[in-house]
């Protein structure tokens, strides 16, 4: 081990210089990498500012030159475009969604962490295992059940697979878990039932863990593309991304009109996740789900 | 009741048979549910073995056999050696699969650990701002993320086609020309790739700040004071210890690309002459626009399989422990 010798000032300087530019250039390439995350958002809300005709001029403009919000009005009075309506049908798609899942984890999860019963082993196991497996698997049968029941271009139909939702469960079993027995114990010599202590004991001490979970079902749910486009078929029950695809390919050549459309489309979630950052953040370390 | 079972034998009766109706009155409901979900999967499994598609009649069990007939293992059979389109497709769809998630991978891997740990190593005034940017686009719906790159992508009006000519290059049209390409890729695929890679880093990113936050200091500043450069702190000291996450990361992303579609189907639908046609959409396009589905659920097993051996080759590796 060698003995640390105090530095002269003169290279004590250096080191501060050469700390100073190491940073400097930290912050310039981390700026750099903003920039480029950033870019395309700004395009996109420049875009929509902009008349169609200007859109489609080379080389680009990037402030608009007359801003308008002209497009956004359009969307707005257009009657082929009953956009209020495809905010209802998302958000009952992705709040119903939430409510189901979140109960389910809840009830399963507390009741894999806190009760013994036969087979419980077993249970877990087929959860694991039903986890592992991907959407694109049960795509199709799911699709022709869904036909056959005649829930093709139901918001029903969308739902009624994902009920039950695996990661939840092992999430709010970690967490009952550490919920002490006495506090169930206590309660029930009290006389309340088992689904009083559910919902009046349990449900309060799982606020973290649902919120999380919630905001990530509400994500996910939000942005599905690939299964909402199989099952809405029909135009008026469709959900946000579907429609705006469908409007993209009906509006060739009107770039504003589109940029604006699609910020329209991706707003709420992104005010969402300004709202609740830090759940979301943790939800998606977490998970290992991608949106 | 069978299902039900107290464990502690309470003084009280009472208790323990109100334990054990609440645990059946949760597990009856939940087994019909998942049953629901095997019988789903039991389905997808048969139906690989058949000629299906849901407009014919067929037999009497779930319309297999009779006018969909069982085929055995014809369609894979046809997979490797068969010289129909279909077939055809499926090799192009499977080989630009791998493709796409082959280069993803380290571009993926070269952007967001190098930054990730410059955020980290860089003082926390500004790193949650930084953070919270850097993952705008992994909530982004890809449908947007979509369109937004392709108004870029547009060959008149684009901005990349701008730059270009703005240095004096010709201009490229980016998801359409099936002759350009870059290192043996279609320069379509670059496009939905850098596409991919921007809305999706973030998310690895932030598991790399949440792992590189969980480094002790005082190794690093043992190092240092050891005599070691921050480069060499980094290789010996940090990379080692952010393996398992490393791992995590890397199959993670292998697996979302393998299953790539919303940003493809959007931009590209497979073109320029099924260039970037992957294997989801090429399952997608048979299932639902052609109606093959008996091929369709044969394809979208050989993709499990893929995701199933990434996964298994995940937790072999991944059971390495370290402790620090």
């Amino acid at each position: 081990m060698t003995a640390t010798t105090l530095p002269s000032p003169r290279t004590a300087r250096q080191i501060h210089w050469g700390k100073f530019f190491s940073r400097l250039l930290g912050y310039l390439v981390l700026t750099l990498g903003l920039s480029l995350t950033l870019l395309p958002f700004i395009m996109m809300i420049l875009s929509s500012f902009k008349t169609n005709l200007e859109t489609l001029r080379v080389p680009p403009t990037f402030w608009p030159e007359n801003p308008t919000i002209d497009n956004y009005l359009r969307i707005f009075n257009d009657p082929d475009l009953p956009l209020l309506r495809f905010y209802a049908n998302s958000a009952f798609v992705a709040i119903f969604n939430v409510v189901t899942t979140l109960f389910t984890s809840a009830l399963i999860g507390y009741l894999f962490a806190k009760f013994e019963f036969r087979g419980k082993k077993l249970l877990f196991g087929w959860f694991l295992t039903m986890m592992m497996i991907p959407t694109q698997i049960t795509m199709i049968p799911s699709y022709v059940i869904l036909a056959r029941l005649g829930l093709i271009n139901s918001l029903w139909g969308l739902v009624i697979f994902s009920a039950v939702d695996a990661f939840g469960i092992f999430m709010i079993r970690q967490f009952c878990q550490t919920l002490p027995n006495e506090l169930l114990d206590a309660a029930r010599i009290d006389g309340a039932s088992e689904w009083q202590i559910f919902l009046r004991i349990v449900i309060p001490q799982l606020g973290a863990p649902l919120a999380t979970l919630g905001i990530l079902a509400f994500m996910n749910n939000w942005n599905a593309y690939l299964w909402p486009m199989i099952v809405l078929q029909r135009l008026e029950v469709r959900t946000l991304p579907i429609i705006l695809t469908w409007f993209n390919s009906t509006h060739t050549g009107q770039g504003g009109l589109v940029m604006a459309a699609t910020v329209l489309i991706i707003l709420p979630i992104l005010i969402v996740f300004v709202f609740f950052q830090r759940w979301i953040v943790q939800g998606f370390t977490m998970s290992g789900i991608k949106g | 009741m069978s299902l039900g079972f107290a464990r502690k034998r309470t003084s009280n009766g009472g208790l323990a048979s109100a334990k054990s109706r609440f645990v059946a009155s949760v597990t009856i409901p939940l087994l019909l549910y998942e049953s629901l979900g095997v019988f789903i999967l039991g389905w997808a499994f048969a139906l690989m073995f058949f000629d299906y598609s849901p407009g014919r009649l067929g037999g009497p069990i779930l319309g297999l056999g009779g006018s969909n007939p069982f085929v055995g293992l014809g369609n894979f059979i046809e997979m490797v050696k068969g010289t129909s389109v279909e077939a055809n497709l499926f090799r192009i769809s499977l080989k630009n699969t791998l493709i796409f998630a082959v280069v993803i991978l380290p571009l993926n891997l070269a952007i967001t650990l190098p930054l990730a740990w410059l955020l980290e190593s860089i003082g926390s005034r500004f790193r949650a701002l930084y953070r919270t940017i850097y993952f705008l686009p992994v909530l982004t719906s890809s449908v947007g993320v979509a369109l937004i790159w392709m108004t870029m992508y547009d060959p008149q009006a684009g901005w990349i086609n701008a730059i270009i000519r703005f240095f004096g290059g010709t201009p490229v049209s980016w998801l359409s020309d099936p002759r350009a390409g870059f290192a043996n890729v279609s320069v379509a695929m670059w496009a939905v790739i850098l596409a991919y890679l921007w809305q999706d880093y973030g998310y690895n990113m932030v598991i790399f700040i949440a792992a590189l936050q969980g480094i002790p200091l005082e190794l690093k500043e043992a190092a240092m004071i050891d005599g070691a450069s921050p480069w060499q702190v980094f290789l010996r000291i940090t990379i080692p210890l952010i393996r398992p996450t490393m791992l995590f990361v890397c199959v993670m992303t292998m697996l979302s690309s393998f299953q790539v579609f919303d940003i493809i189907q959007v931009m590209t639908n497979g073109d320029p002459g099924y260039q970037t046609q992957v294997l989801m959409l090429d399952i997608y396009k048979n299932a639902f626009r052609y109606q093959n589905m008996g091929w369709a659920a044969a394809e979208s097993f050989v993709l499990f399989l893929i995701v199933m051996g990434v996964t298994l080759i995940q937790m072999r590796l991944l059971r390495t422990n370290w402790e620090y």
